[in-house]
């Protein structure tokens, strides 16, 4: 088959010498051309990412050192010594190569299995060989073939559900409380990094306004500023817990800021309104007691952190259905490729032909029962031979291109064309 | 077989299907079933309403006034509830509490199926009809309330629990559930009580005074009173959430037990057949 596939991922190579090599690919270079220069490298695809660094090639019969110059090539923009690039290396060939390209493409591969920005990343390499012309009727079929395993895997097992950020954990959950975080408000208590991050982040799901509490009131302005919220004075924090729906609290202070019969109290006069609670200080802002009240829904960080690593638990046990499923679609395309070897096509073409002949002499057996025996196998000779006139120039030709190697595009012409495939494989 | 009874079977046979694939989806803890299981309950439920308007208009009589009639009306009104609440509301797997049911009501109902077709004089007259129907959808969706209740409890108890949970992915969001409570008891309760009015001048008509101290209409009259408060507690003091949830439940579980008391023990006037 004569597919090779060079790279590092995140899990081979330490981050300074993956660094490296995207910054070197990242200048407005791309390495496709120079890929495509090498000597015996027929179709190539090349794919870089924070996390890894990929070459798939297909190289020609006869020109044993192509393997050699691609990795040399990693070693020249990566400026390392070849010692170090080796260890970090990893090479699959054929049906090996095949899965890693599915995996990957599938996120099975990822730093956090089942995130959704790998299959963009792959598309985009694509797109790239498309465009350099780098990609032929294998990479074709066998890229279009790693699309629709990463459709399947996201589809069918659970690896791209459950929440595996703390921040992403805490957005599922207030979704679980309220259905939907529209028209939700916000109460920021402790204007630092981490309470901001988590704003964004309910606000991208819909939540809608932002209240910001600070014990410096200057901080809570500004911050309430960028997220054209309203500003609250830490004192009235009591007050505008009536009106909000979720409230994270993450300042520095030692006691705690909501206390049990705080929140006891102020949940009778929001009419028992379910409230949200997310705790991300150390130590705690809120009295964890506070979550027995009914409608109280109480989280702190560890919790949300458990979820979190729940969840990716999770996750790992989907990646193995969907290591099944990438097991199965190798092997079909496996048996595809195989479809394209000269010898069988020729074979079935003839036996097409052979077919085809049967069937209408069949169809014209009454009035061939008519002729004399002499006849009719004149007529069933005439037949056979138009049938091996028309067939003759595409036959010679397959051969001829097979002795030059070249000939998988003509196979793979002919066997659609003849359909010779049936209806099957189109895709 | 006539055409009505291929109705029937077929919601009823449909009513089987979409219960076991919400099942299904419960086992496995994935979502897609029950998505289909909501397309095959819609079905039932359009053979069923097609079953209603057969009755109606070919058989000439109401056909709400039998036992079993009830019951299978009661589990349309169910179902029709839940595809409503299906359609504005993410409460997709709600459906796998609210299916059940009305199978199961519908096997019940089944058995009486073909029975007499003569209603009692006593039973003649637009007024008891309005009387039966409204009641029975004020129950029905009492029985709404009970089994989003139920979803309630089990999703909070989750979401409190501070585990990550494949049923908490798969169930509705709280406030969903509370927003069926809450429709349920605005409806219910207003129509229990036009039916029970509509009831009570029909027995003046027929046996002459509002109220005969009667078991089945101490029955109805403490259901009312019960959801009454409950609405009253909900609207003005502002109950929500784990409480509604809780009492709704309790309220139906209450109403359940009081009803096998009342059809075990003692005989009532209001029983025509």
């Amino acid at each position: 088959m004569n597919l090779i596939l060079i790279g590092m991922n995140h899990k081979t190579a330490p981050v300074e010498i993956r660094e490296r090599l995207s910054i070197a690919c990242n200048e407005g270079f791309n390495p496709l051309d120079e890929i495509k220069a090498i000597p015996g490298v027929g179709e190539a695809l090349y794919l870089s990412t924070c996390n890894r660094v990929e070459i798939l090639a297909r190289t020609q019969e006869g020109h044993p050192y192509a393997e050699e110059r691609l990795k040399d090539l990693i070693f020249r923009h990566g400026n390392l010594g070849e010692e170090d690039m080796a260890r970090c290396l990893y090479v699959y060939r054929d049906s090996a190569a095949i899965r890693h390209l599915f995996r990957v493409a599938a996120s099975l591969d990822s730093l956090i299995m089942g995130e959704p920005q790998i299959l963009g990343q792959v598309k985009e390499a694509y797109r790239l060989a498309v465009d350099h012309q780098a990609a032929g009727i294998i990479l074709n079929k066998l890229l279009h073939r790693a699309f629709r395993v990463a459709k399947r895997i996201r589809t069918e097992t659970g690896i791209a559900s459950h929440a595996v950020s703390v921040s992403y954990a805490a957005v599922e959950l207030a979704k679980k409380i309220f259905g939907t975080l529209k028209g939700k408000k916000v109460l920021l208590i402790g204007a630092g990094e981490m309470s901001e991050l988590a704003a964004r982040h309910l606000i991208k799901h819909g939540g809608d306004q932002i209240f910001v509490a600070n014990r410096t009131h200057e901080r809570a302005i500004q911050m309430a500023a960028d997220f054209q919220g309203v500003p609250v004075d830490f004192d009235d924090i009591g007050e505008s817990l009536r009106e909000v729906d979720i409230v994270i609290s993450s300042t520095g202070a030692t006691g705690y800021i909501l206390t049990y019969d705080m929140i006891a109290a102020v949940l009778k006069r929001r009419k028992n309104r379910l409230l949200f609670l997310i705790d991300i200080a150390v130590p705690r802002d809120i009295d964890p007691r506070a979550g027995d009240i009914d409608n109280v829904y109480l989280y702190n960080m560890d919790n949300l952190q458990d979820i979190a690593d729940d969840n990716m638990q999770i996750r790992r046990g989907e990646a193995e259905k969907g290591e099944l499923i990438v097991a199965a679609e190798a092997d079909r395309y496996i048996e595809w490729f195989n479809t394209l070897a000269v010898v069988p096509t020729i074979v079935s073409l003839k036996e097409k032909a052979v077919g085809i002949i049967n069937l209408e002499l069949e169809r014209s057996s009454g009035w061939l029962r008519n002729l004399r025996n002499e006849d009719r196998e004149a007529v069933e000779i005439m037949a056979n031979a138009i049938a091996n006139k028309i067939l003759h120039d595409p036959v010679t030709c397959l051969k001829e291109e097979s002795q030059e190697g070249s000939a998988l595009a003509y196979v793979a012409a002919i066997r659609r064309l003849f359909r010779l495939d049936g209806a099957r494989d189109n895709d | 077989m006539d055409i009505d009874m291929l109705l029937y079977r077929g919601a009823l046979l449909a009513y089987l299907l979409s219960t076991l694939t919400y099942i299904f989806s419960l086992l496995i803890r994935r979502v897609s079933p029950a998505r289909a299981a909501t397309w095959i309950l819609t079905v039932a439920f359009g053979l069923h309403t097609l079953f209603f308007l057969g009755q109606w208009l070919s058989k000439g009589y109401n056909p709400f006034l039998r036992v079993h009639d009830m019951l299978s009306f009661f589990a349309w009104v169910m179902a029709g509830v839940y595809l409503a609440f299906q359609l504005r509301t993410k409460t997709r797997v709600l459906g796998a509490f609210v299916s059940p049911v009305v199978f199961v009501l519908m096997i019940i109902s089944s058995v009486g199926i073909g029975g007499p077709m003569t209603v009692p004089e006593v039973l003649k007259g637009g007024l008891v009809t309005i009387h039966a129907m409204l009641s029975v959808v004020g129950e029905a969706l009492f029985a709404v309330a009970s089994v989003a209740g139920l979803v309630y409890l089990i999703q909070d108890g989750l979401i409190k629990r501070k585990k990550s949970n494949k049923f908490m992915k798969l169930f509705p969001s709280l406030q969903d559930l509370d927003r069926i409570n809450h429709f349920c008891l605005l409806w219910g309760v207003p129509l229990l009580t036009l039916g029970v009015l509509a009831g009570s001048i029909w027995a003046r008509t027929v046996w002459g005074s509002h109220w005969q101290w009667d078991p089945k209409q101490i029955w109805t009259l403490a259901v009312w009173l019960i959801y009454a408060v409950l609405l009253h507690q909900r609207l003005a003091i502002g109950w929500k959430g784990h409480k509604m949830a809780l009492l709704s439940v309790a309220a139906f579980v209450l109403l359940l037990a009081t009803l096998l008391v009342e059809k075990s023990f003692f005989t009532t006037i209001h029983r025509f057949y």
